[in-house]
């Protein structure tokens, strides 16, 4: 039998919850960032459950729109990651503390 | 299905003239692009070259405006062409324009790469542009990345400065972060109804499929908008980010991400969640959505301005000042989204267009002089660092006490009219929680004149101890703070036309969005 509508989007859901405490949880920026990447994936696996369920190619479209997005963002971001790293030698963002109130 | 699919293949309603002014912006920034790498380091060409695309933009805009009803819609409804694309489109390419104007002393000072940013600067327009014009999901989440993605960049622009690098890492993570969130609610939204097109999503809301995901959906994206925007609780990364970044690179973040954040924000709740008679559901959605928003503003407008009393950098003031902002924007949302008539609605999202006008104007000018007085390594943006200097630099100093009063909201400058048309459409809705909000909204600006006078007397009462040599202002500053000055004053006093303008292309009959189906 099939998995049904429900069982993809409550994988999802729990998936998008791990990734969004994750963000939350951890300290290192790469990982943060992966973090993102699983919330981003999670909501993708929502988008095309969704297209299969409705017979429509537009979910299906939007994921490919969110990957190639995510591509930039993870070339963007490793790249801001990296200028952090030379100058501070840590990628804790902990450490990102100079401008406090 | 697959005939469907043909049918839409064969007719992809494909009129460049719908995109034209983001077509040419593109294709200029690439043109640069391209250029830069065969002769680097041109700042002088490169920003004209910018200019020069920014008003044939312009100008592909105003021939849209003479005639919205020739491309009222494009690309099976994708684009629209409507007031909120319209007006917002209009001070996007105003705010490009005088940041690469504001930008030439800090590109020469701080060596950085001039081709780079300016592409950056277009490419961050171009994404604003299609967030105020995408009628569908897709769009607006293009529009919103490729606009994140480029600013995340020009906050980190100084490589080696450690501020600059912060700024850049926490808006990046942070930013996506709300991305991520902000897709979610479109997943489910899409989910719910079955379409990721605003004008098909607001005609099925009463009749979607999943209702308890339109709500979960709605919730999520308002908090992904509510962090592009900076409204409170989302607003935190907003000092940080602000006080690190560039000091013309935070103007401009201040001004257009925000605007083009506002416009997409518009378009989703007030355009696509509206009130239908019927559906339970979308009643409960649209409820919730006034009342979350009006409670946010009450919180944005209090949070912003009792945290920018205690501020000692003149940036990370302005930073929740700009918070402050967005929460009296918000005012004027909830008022188009309580709006009993359609001509209503359209003029209190005009009002919320002319409010991020004037705000952007009035910032954007306050962040020219905050450029030259940080002089070289962009550090002097203390309070100490204005000590005394009104009369050594008059120009300066009177220039940044006009946009410090039209940021107050003081009688015949922007700032006021601004305030008075975004707060009027809530205010005659007569629900007491939307009056509550203006009233706290009013109270609040009278709590910001104590941190935007502190400035103005800090730079001419209070005693300064070291020399200080008066910055030479550049003739393209020079440009941009002439264009400011007169626009503080213009928009201050002669609001109906900007009004007008606005909204003449709603007078007009606007025709069905989707045309494919």
């Amino acid at each position: 039998m099939e998995p049904s509508l429900e069982t993809y989007l409550a994988l999802s859901g729990i998936l998008f919850a791990i990734g969004s405490v994750g963000v939350i949880y951890k300290r290192n920026a790469i990982g943060m960032f992966m973090c993102i990447e699983l919330m981003l994936n999670a909501v993708n696996l929502s988008f095309v459950a969704f297209a299969r369920h409705y017979g429509d190619v537009t979910g299906q479209l939007f994921v490919f729109v969110v990957m190639a997005v995510a591509a930039c963002e993870a070339a963007v971001g490793l790249g801001i990651i990296i200028t952090f790293f030379r100058n501070r030698e840590s990628i804790d963002v902990d450490d990102a503390s100079i401008m406090r109130n | 299905m697959n005939t469907f699919l043909l049918a839409d293949l064969a007719n992809p309603n494909v009129v460049i003239q719908t995109v034209l002014p983001e077509m040419i912006l593109a294709v200029t920034g690439i043109f640069i692009m391209v250029y830069d790498s065969y002769v680097p380091g041109k700042q002088k060409v490169t920003a004209t070259l910018s200019l020069i695309g920014l008003a044939a933009s312009a100008v592909a805009l105003y021939m849209l405006w003479v005639e919205p009803l020739t491309f009222a819609s494009g690309f099976n409804g994708m684009i629209l062409t409507d007031v909120i694309r319209l007006s917002f489109t209009a001070v996007f390419i105003l705010v490009a324009a005088l940041t690469i104007l504001i930008s030439t002393v800090w590109v020469d000072n701080e060596k950085v790469p001039a081709g780079e940013y300016h592409v950056l600067v277009l490419f961050a327009t171009v994404g604003m542009m299609f967030m105020a014009s995408g009628n569908d999901m897709v769009i607006i989440f293009l529009g919103l990345e490729t606009l994140s993605i480029a600013t995340y960049v020009m906050a980190g622009m100084r490589k080696t400065d450690l501020r600059s690098n912060e700024s850049a890492m926490k808006y990046f993570i942070l930013g996506s972060y709300a991305s991520a969130f902000l897709l979610y609610g479109m997943a489910l939204i899409y989910g719910a109804t079955g379409s990721t097109n605003i004008t098909e999503i607001a005609a099925s809301v009463g009749s979607a499929t999943f209702p308890a995901l339109l709500l979960v959906g709605g919730a999520l994206l308002l908090i992904g908008f509510g962090f592009k925007v900076a409204t409170v609780p989302f607003h935190v990364w907003t000092p940080d980010v602000y006080e690190g970044a560039p000091t013309p690179i935070t103007g401009f973040m201040a001004a257009g991400p925000k605007a083009a954040g506002f416009a997409s924000f518009l378009r989703v709740f007030v355009l696509g969640f509206p009130l239908v008679a019927g559906g339970v559901a979308a009643q409960y959605l649209h409820e919730s959505w006034v009342t979350a928003l009006a409670v946010i503003a009450i919180l944005t407008t209090t949070v912003g301005n009792f945290a920018a009393i205690v501020q000692n950098n003149v940036k990370r003031m302005l930073a929740y000042s700009s918070i402050a902002h967005a929460g009296y924007a918000l005012v004027g949302f909830v008022g188009a989204g309580v709006a009993a008539t359609a001509a209503a609605r359209d003029e209190a999202i005009a009002a919320v267009a002319f409010y991020m006008l004037t705000y952007a104007i009035t910032n954007l000018g306050a962040f020219a002089v905050i450029t030259l007085l940080a002089r070289k390594n962009d550090r002097r943006t203390d309070f100490e660092d204005y000590n005394g200097i009104g009369f050594k630099s008059p120009v300066l100093s009177f220039t940044l006490s006009l946009f410090m009063l039209s940021l107050l909201g003081l009688p015949l400058t922007a700032g006021f009219i601004g305030k008075v048309l975004v707060f009027r459409p809530a205010l005659e809705a007569g629900q007491t929680l939307l009056t509550v909000m203006v009233v706290v909204a009013v109270v609040n600006t009278a709590v910001s004149a104590y941190y935007y006078l502190r400035l103005i007397v800090v730079m001419f009462f209070k005693e300064r101890n070291t020399d200080w040599i008066a910055p030479k202002i550049p003739a393209a500053v020079g440009v941009a703070l002439l264009v400011t000055v007169l626009g503080v004053f213009y928009f201050g006093l002669f609001s109906n036309n900007v009004i007008r303008a606005f909204t003449s292309v709603a007078e007009k009959p606007a025709v069905s969005a989707s045309n494919s189906k």
